[in-house]
């Protein structure tokens, strides 16, 4: 049993009124949250520091613009803020985070985390169509039933990660039916305990409901088998994968808003990676002809090495394609199955290394002749 | 000289300088008999083998890749070939995810006195890829 | 422009096209190679899966037949293409690239940036009538190829990108050679060389360069100048919709910082991007003095200083391809807004971008007495 806060409001009126809770109180300088931007209802991760300013904040809002957790890693990057702030995210991007801070790109030094049981988010594409806030009481209504709702991306069908591991505050949304007139916020780690410590609410003791949640795991489970099977019917070596990239256009899109990669200057956009005359000469000798530029293949395969072992399956890359090529599935099922054999979840853990930076003594016989 | 119509594989070899090589060059020296299909490349470790070299070579066309370094525990910088070993084992699983041909992939730990070793992988890797048949990415456009 | 007053005097090549134009041309460059004039083309291709075509560097002449002079879409700017063939020297071969006048535009201004060597490369363009939005063709590809083909032959610009449908330059001989179709007679095109480099291709092809050029001037500037009255009504519209911070801040309100339209923009070049750089991260204290002042901040900020430091950094090259709308996940019409405030910034200082390889960028350039209409003149 985990202590826990029960506000009376429903769950995103009642994290708001957390959030302004810990403002007003000085316990944070500052709240990251997803709020609304504009007239129109545009919404963007906004950092917050004025509790007035927490009116237009939407934190459930199903919606992910960019990665928290890369935000997160901007924000800390260049040094950890001397006072706490407390960030609203989903357990992706909670992860995205957990592995950024193993490869020292951020710090959850004063940073104190808030995330849901999540039901999912819209692509990207039904923000822009303004598609989404009549969407919205169905989306609610399946995550009340711990159903799958319509429309969400792709990735999200088939995420079956979307208990939070490491977060100090999970806040019960899947399958919670009263959602609409309570917001249940579990204080599970002291930081969190300490948050709420002084608000005048109930205190309780509960933990989540794990019936409720398999429910949802169940469906989950059962779609991201079939998104799998689908994509492995189009894996036939060398011409299944220039069949689904042969429309890549090279703009690393998926590459820039991927969470696990930070790189300053990525493998493939770097000199190693440019083509002389000399290796045109000999790309010619071999093929008699070459797609221009070069190294669509080799981005694709060799970001898979790169990060495969991390993917979090937040499924940013699919909004970002401008061509649609469903590179979240791609990646997520070939991570799932590196992750396998390494017994490795990303994100779960900020305290265990990655295993390529590691070893066993004896390991893994079955691949050596 | 006979031109023989037989498809000869081209495997690119990565041998680390202090076991592989060596042992490669104790097959020479003994004059033991391999097919001519190996191109070796020496590093002085079988960790600096980044997994992009090996795509690249895949990329390129080459029937084969062979990845040779100490055996565990005997690696001339310590830890080496624990990496090797990782890196490996996530490539092929991501070769295999993708259905693309891991069988063309080897790693092996031959040392320094292992000449026959070598050449018994090399003879074998070397069937096993002709096996295989000719790479069909060293003709592709849209790569 | 005095165009009319060069082409009036250039004499053009006259070709038969019997089987269409598009075998024409493809003869024109497999003859080229068979007779060594060119070691290799730059050309598009459909993609094996049939959903995109993308740039090809042939060398075997057998691959020509498939090639597509005029592609449905643009997936890759064409000077990209050719910066990523040529960036690192000019080589031994002798290439042809056919590409759309915007592509050449750009190559030539990034030849100005030392991204090109063309000494080994000959320009040839042709006459568009645009690029499809690259999101309408993957819909449904063979419908696609269809839209594409009775678009060419009505020169109908309805299901062209957005920038296309008000490209005014469509027509522009920026390169070696440009092949006419406007206003050719049945059965014929034109192929006008503009360079000393593009008469000596048609000359070593034995391809007589003798015919009066009225023909195709008459009809391309009549074009021309039906789309320039679209293109100053588009454009005062979009300055309305879009003009002033705030509607500036709304239409960029769902952009997500992709840095997409930066990519893949020909003009783009920079390895690392200003924005990219260190010099737009700040430690967290500094993000929250920030958030303070304001109560609170988009996350990331600077939204606004990417797209129009951006404008100050291109503008005045750009050549209005719209790459970057076709790669906005957020679908903001980011190619027309910036092809807007291009026409302004070029015709500021009297510069067209790519029009000619020996006339400097505006910001290298200076002319000691110039622009004191920008000045704050106090006598």
């Amino acid at each position: 049993m985990t202590k826990a806060l029960k506000i009376n409001k429903n769950a995103e009126q009642g994290i708001k009124e957390f959030l302004r809770f810990l403002l007003e109180s000085g316990k944070v300088k500052g709240v990251f949250s997803l709020k609304k931007i504009n007239k129109e209802g545009a919404v963007a991760y906004s950092l917050i520091t004025d509790p007035k300013d927490l009116e237009d904040s939407v934190p459930f809002y199903p919606v992910m613009p960019v990665t928290a957790g890369s935000l997160l890693s901007r924000f800390t990057l260049k040094g950890s803020p001397d006072k706490p702030v407390v960030a609203v995210m989903r357990p992706c991007e909670l992860r995205g985070f957990v592995e950024l801070v193993k490869r020292e790109q951020g710090s959850f030094e004063n940073v104190f985390t808030i995330s849901m049981t999540c039901g999912g988010v819209y692509p990207l594409d039904m923000a822009v169509d303004k598609k989404i806030e009549k969407n919205l009481p169905k989306y609610w209504d399946a995550v009340k039933k711990s159903e799958i709702p319509a429309d969400v991306r792709t990735a999200c069908k088939g995420c079956t990660e979307f208990k939070p591991y490491t977060a100090d505050i999970t806040v019960d949304l899947v399958g919670n039916k009263d959602i609409d007139k309570q917001c249940i916020i579990l204080l599970n780690t002291k930081n969190g305990e300490s948050l709420a410590d002084g608000m005048d609410a109930e205190f309780l003791e509960k933990k989540l409901d794990t019936k409720k949640l398999d429910v949802l795991l169940d469906k989950r489970a059962v779609e991201k088998k079939k998104l799998f099977d689908e994509i492995d019917k189009k894996m036939n070596g060398m011409d299944g994968l220039i069949d689904i990239f042969g429309r890549c256009i090279g703009c690393h899109g998926c590459m820039r808003v991927c969470p696990i990669c930070y790189c300053k200057l990525c493998e493939f956009e770097s000199p190693d990676s440019e083509y002389k005359p000399s290796n045109y000469n000999s790309e010619l000798k071999k093929r008699g002809g070459v797609r221009v530029p070069p190294g669509t293949m080799y981005f694709q395969l060799g970001r898979l090495t790169h990060i495969s072992i991390s993917c979090v399956g937040c499924g940013a890359c699919d909004d970002v394609c401008p061509v649609g090529i469903p590179v979240s599935t791609i990646f997520k099922k070939v991570g799932e199955s590196v992750q396998k054999i390494f017994n490795y979840i990303p994100g779960k853990d900020v305290k265990e290394s990655i295993p390529l930076v590691t070893f066993e003594k004896e390991e893994f016989i079955e691949f050596e002749e | 000289m006979v031109e023989d119509k037989e498809f000869m594989p081209k495997i690119l070899a990565f041998l680390c300088n202090w076991c592989s090589y060596a042992g490669a060059d104790l097959a020479g020296t003994s004059r033991l008999k391999y097919p001519p299909s190996i191109l070796p490349i020496r590093v002085m470790c079988s960790s600096r083998i980044d997994p992009l070299f090996i795509i690249k070579a895949y990329l390129g066309g080459a029937d084969g890749v062979l990845v040779a370094g100490c055996h565990p525990g005997d690696c001339h910088y310590e830890k080496g070939n624990y990496y090797t070993r990782r890196r490996f084992a996530l490539l092929k699983k991501i070769f295999e995810e993708l259905n693309m041909e891991p069988d063309r992939l080897m790693l092996s730990w031959i040392s320094a006195s292992e000449g026959h070793k070598y050449a018994r992988v090399a003879t074998e890797f070397t069937e096993k890829i002709k096996k295989s048949g000719e790479s069909s990415v060293k003709n592709k456009i849209f790569l | 422009m005095s165009k009319s007053k060069e082409t009036s005097t250039i004499k053009t090549a006259v070709l038969p096209a019997k089987s269409g134009t598009k075998k024409a041309i493809l003869d024109f460059l497999k003859n080229a190679m068979d007779k060594k004039n060119f070691d290799a083309v730059i050309i598009p291709m459909r993609v094996p899966a049939g959903d995109s075509f993308v740039y090809v560097l042939i060398k075997d002449v057998s691959l020509l037949k498939d090639a597509f002079p005029l592609s449905p879409v643009m997936s890759v700017q064409g000077a990209r293409v050719v910066s990523s063939v040529t960036r690192l020297g000019k080589g031994d071969m002798k290439i042809a690239a056919v590409m759309r006048p915007c592509e050449i535009r750009a190559t030539i201004e990034l030849a100005k940036f030392g991204q090109v060597d063309l000494e080994n490369v000959t320009l040839i363009s042709m006459d568009c009538p645009g690029v499809m939005p690259i999101s309408d063709f993957l819909s449904d590809p063979e419908k696609g190829m269809k839209l594409f083909d009775d678009a060419v032959t009505s020169w109908d610009d309805s299901i062209m990108r957005p920038v296309c449908k008000i490209c005014d330059k469509s027509s522009m001989i920026a390169g070696d050679i440009h092949i006419g179709t406007l206003g050719a007679k049945k059965d014929t095109f034109f192929m006008i060389p503009k360079t000393q480099k593009g008469n000596d291709t048609l000359e070593k092809s034995d391809i007589k360069i003798d015919a009066d050029l009225d023909e195709w001037h008459n009809k391309v500037t009549t074009l021309s100048e039906e789309k320039k009255k679209k293109r100053n009504s588009a454009n005062k519209d979009l300055k309305v919709k879009t003009g002033g911070i705030d509607n500036l801040i709304d239409t960029f309100s769902q952009c997500i910082n992709c840095h997409n339209c930066m990519k893949v923009c020909p003009i783009c070049f920079c390895r690392l991007c200003y924005f990219d750089s260190e010099n737009v991260k700040h430690s967290a204290e500094n993000y929250l003095q920030i958030a303070e002042n304001k109560g609170s901040i988009r996350f990331l900020p600077d939204t606004i200083l990417f797209q129009t430091g951006r404008m100050m950094h291109m503008s005045v090259s750009c050549v209005s391809c719209g790459s970057c709308e076709d790669a906005c996940p957020a679908s903001i019409p980011v190619g027309q807004i910036f092809s807007m405030i291009a026409d302004e910034t070029q015709k500021a200082f009297d510069y067209v971008s790519g029009r000619d390889i020996n006339e400097p960028t505006p910001l290298v350039a200076y002319k000691k007495d110039e622009l004191h209409e920008m000045e704050d003149a106090h006598d």
